[in-house]
């Protein structure tokens, strides 16, 4: 599976290296900015969006509130319609599972759709192993399982590629040149898929949203790739967090209204697919059997105190496109699944702190992400919970702990802090040479302490 | 006369005297009389968005100390006031305080700045608090528009300069790349203009150490002395 742990100091490492890549940069800051307007024009254009974002938090809070009943319910209900439901604890437990089916079915290809659970549990791997070919074939997804990369962006995989890069990419699996235009290489890379829609014995879906009271497994796809992958198939098999679930068809409704406009500034996507079990008798369409495979891999860590608003977030990718430091890095530096405001709180939770300790403190606190979310998750503060959490479950290093043990001893008393700054106004020379103030002086004049405000004022 | 509690802050205190200097000076024009509690330090803020719980709450003891709920309280800073007004009672489980940004402050009671811009062009830089969590962002605009400034408007007017206290040197590049992006997009006023301690000693310590043009003024100084003081 691709390591959702993030070493200390890593994200900084991949942080430089796009930082220095021009074209990266562009590339971050113009599709970032275009999609944060076209979300902003979209919920201009609702009549009353505070309300509707209320009421979405409200309907995800709801399931978060009784998940595992959610569970049962939807199980229940997708098994009443002839569908299968597997619950995996694990990102190993749903990868094998779905290994087992494919193998079970003896299928060899598998077309998959744009899907982050399946991302997350490293599961084009786990197939591969058992001699299952898996094809993305959401166009981003697809140009990055050719480059052999992962996607940095939730719901715009491939944002920093160029036209270049993808028309080399599709180029070597045609044999002939693929020019650099976009209508060109969406034609290639329609045609390259034809076949893997039309061959493949099994559709590999995520799930945007699951309804409980009907067991249905909602696709939104710009592209059809999710409608494709679904239906022709024989054996569809979706994974889904186990978050995902929404109580009614009513309550998706509302949701459906946001999560387009959120994410791409559509009212909806092109393609919205309901699904509710496999083929029945006297049916055209469809698959012959239908798997979903529920998934938790740490999403139960989340449900204590103030974290389990992170259980609400819908995966629209509004806090990327509004966050001023994955403007500047870009989604790798996160690692390979989630990045942005949603992955800097979500993966500790789901990993651990101490397997992510640079993530939490991967924003500036400015809150763009809080006031973009369409399910008003207070992203930032939770960051700062978890920078809390950092300190109180001794994952912060100790010289910080002591740094600010010593700080705000001198800082609370007002003898401390004229004797501190005192000594800090003589040891100014060397404020740039150790720690901090070395790291802040390299790109930044250190300011100058001269006498105190209250020193002219006595 | 009526009072106000001047909170200097500890950041204005030791690196930016002359911007309070100022701040006192316009609270004193609006009118009032202008306390300066002897025992304030600082309001935890360092210590809280880093995580050290048990440290803010030690040092945020002394600004309850310090201030009192007789008079309101205001701060030549977004970032302070947010933290004094929305997270120091709950760190602290006290009464809230009545803590103000000076900008708002000075807005709320109908001052009137003298010329001291005519003619002048300023980008107003928000700062994220003071925009988000004070919802602050009209009342330092019609200040600055009040003291004869055009205000020429930043493109990305939303976007952090990139301080955010230890990010600055946890995160050290993407924090210049985004103080970067920010003087950039005040060249074409040629002084930004902000009301928060930290945005200014960020933008000021980048633009000096990269050579940028562009000047960086604190809200307070541009309003009492004008930005070509």
């Amino acid at each position: 599976m691709p390591e959702l742990a993030q070493p200390a100091g890593r994200f900084r490492v991949i942080a430089r290296g796009k930082l220095a890549d021009a074209h990266v940069q562009q590339a971050l800051d113009d599709s970032t900015d275009r999609l944060r307007s076209h979300r902003l024009s979209a919920w201009e254009g609702l009549a009353d969006i505070e309300g509707l974002r209320e009421r979405a938090h409200a309907i995800r809070m709801e399931v978060v509130d009784d998940l595992q009943g959610h569970v049962d319910r939807f199980t229940a209900a997708l098994e009443a319609r002839g569908g299968h439901v597997y619950f995996a604890r694990t990102a190993e437990e749903a990868s094998a599972y779905v290994a087992e089916v494919c193998t079970r079915a003896g299928a060899k290809l598998a077309a998959k759709s744009k899907s982050m659970a399946t991302e997350e549990i490293g599961l084009n791997a786990a197939l591969e192993a058992v001699g299952v070919t898996p094809v993305e074939t959401d166009l981003g997804e697809y140009i990055l399982q050719l480059a052999g990369e992962h996607p940095v962006h939730i719901v715009a995989p491939a944002i920093e590629k160029t036209a270049e890069q993808v028309a080399e990419l599709l180029t070597a699996v045609d044999g002939k040149p693929v020019p650099a235009e976009l209508e060109a290489l969406t034609a290639a890379a329609r045609r390259q898929l034809r076949e893997t829609f039309l061959q493949a014995d099994v559709g590999i879906t995520g799930a945007n949203f699951g309804v409980s009271s009907t067991g249905s497994v909602c696709l939104v796809t710009n592209e059809g790739n999710g409608r494709l992958v679904s239906s022709i198939p024989r054996l569809h098999i979706a994974v889904m967090g186990m978050e995902r679930l929404v109580p009614t068809t009513d309550d998706l409704s509302v949701l459906l209204r946001l999560l387009a406009r959120s994410g791409t500034g559509q009212k909806l996507t092109v393609y919205t697919t309901l699904i509710t079990g496999p083929r029945r008798p006297g049916e055209q369409d469809g698959p012959e059997d239908q798997h979903v495979v529920i998934l938790d891999n740490g999403r139960t860590n989340l449900l204590r105190g103030r974290y389990k608003e992170m259980l609400a977030c819908i995966r629209c990718g509004a806090c990327l496109n509004v966050c001023p430091v994955y403007r500047k890095t870009g989604g790798a530096a996160y690692g390979p699944v989630y990045s942005g405001p949603m992955g800097a709180v979500l993966l500790p939770l789901l990993v651990g702190l101490d397997q992510a300790p640079s993530l939490p403190h991967a924003s500036s606190l400015c809150g763009a992400c809080t006031e973009a979310c369409p399910v008003k998750i207070p992203l930032h503060e939770l960051l700062l919970d978890l920078r809390r959490d950092l300190v109180q479950d001794g994952v912060a290093p100790r010289s910080e702990r002591l740094g600010f043990w010593l700080w705000s001893w001198a800082w609370s008393s007002v003898w401390g802090y004229r004797l501190a700054t005192r000594l800090a106004r003589i040891g100014q020379p060397l404020a740039g040479l150790v720690g901090p103030g070395r790291t802040w002086s390299a790109g930044r004049a250190l300011p100058r302490f001269g006498r105190r405000f209250r020193d002219h004022r006595r | 006369m009526p009072a106000v509690q001047l909170f200097a802050t500890c950041l204005g205190d030791l690196a930016f005297p002359d911007a309070v200097a100022d701040a006192e000076t316009l609270l004193r024009q609006a009118g009032f009389e202008v306390e300066f509690p002897a025992r304030q330090v600082c309001c935890g803020q360092p210590a809280f968005n880093a995580g050290h719980r048990a440290a803010a709450r030690r040092v945020a003891r002394s600004f309850a100390r310090a201030f009192s709920r007789e008079a309101p309280i205001v701060a030549p800073s977004g970032s302070c006031a947010t933290m004094a007004s929305h997270y120091l009672p709950e760190l602290l489980g006290v009464e809230p305080f009545e803590v103000w940004e000076l900008s708002a402050f000075l807005a709320s009671v109908g001052f009137r700045p003298l010329p001291r811009n005519a003619g002048r062009r300023i980008a107003y830089h928000d700062s994220c608090h003071m925009l988000r969590e004070l919802h602050v962002s009209a009342q330092p605009r019609r200040l600055l528009g009040g003291s004869g400034a055009e205000l020429v408007p930043f493109a990305r007017p939303d976007l952090c300069c990139g301080f955010g206290g230890t990010f600055s040197v946890r995160q050290p590049e993407v924090s210049v790349a985004m103080a970067d992006d920010k003087l950039a997009g005040g060249e074409a006023a040629g002084t930004i203009v902000t009301a928060d301690p930290g945005c200014l000693m960020h933008l000021r310590g980048r633009a000096e150490k990269s050579g940028s043009p562009v000047r960086v003024v604190h809200i307070a100084t541009a309003l009492a002395r004008g930005i070509g003081a």
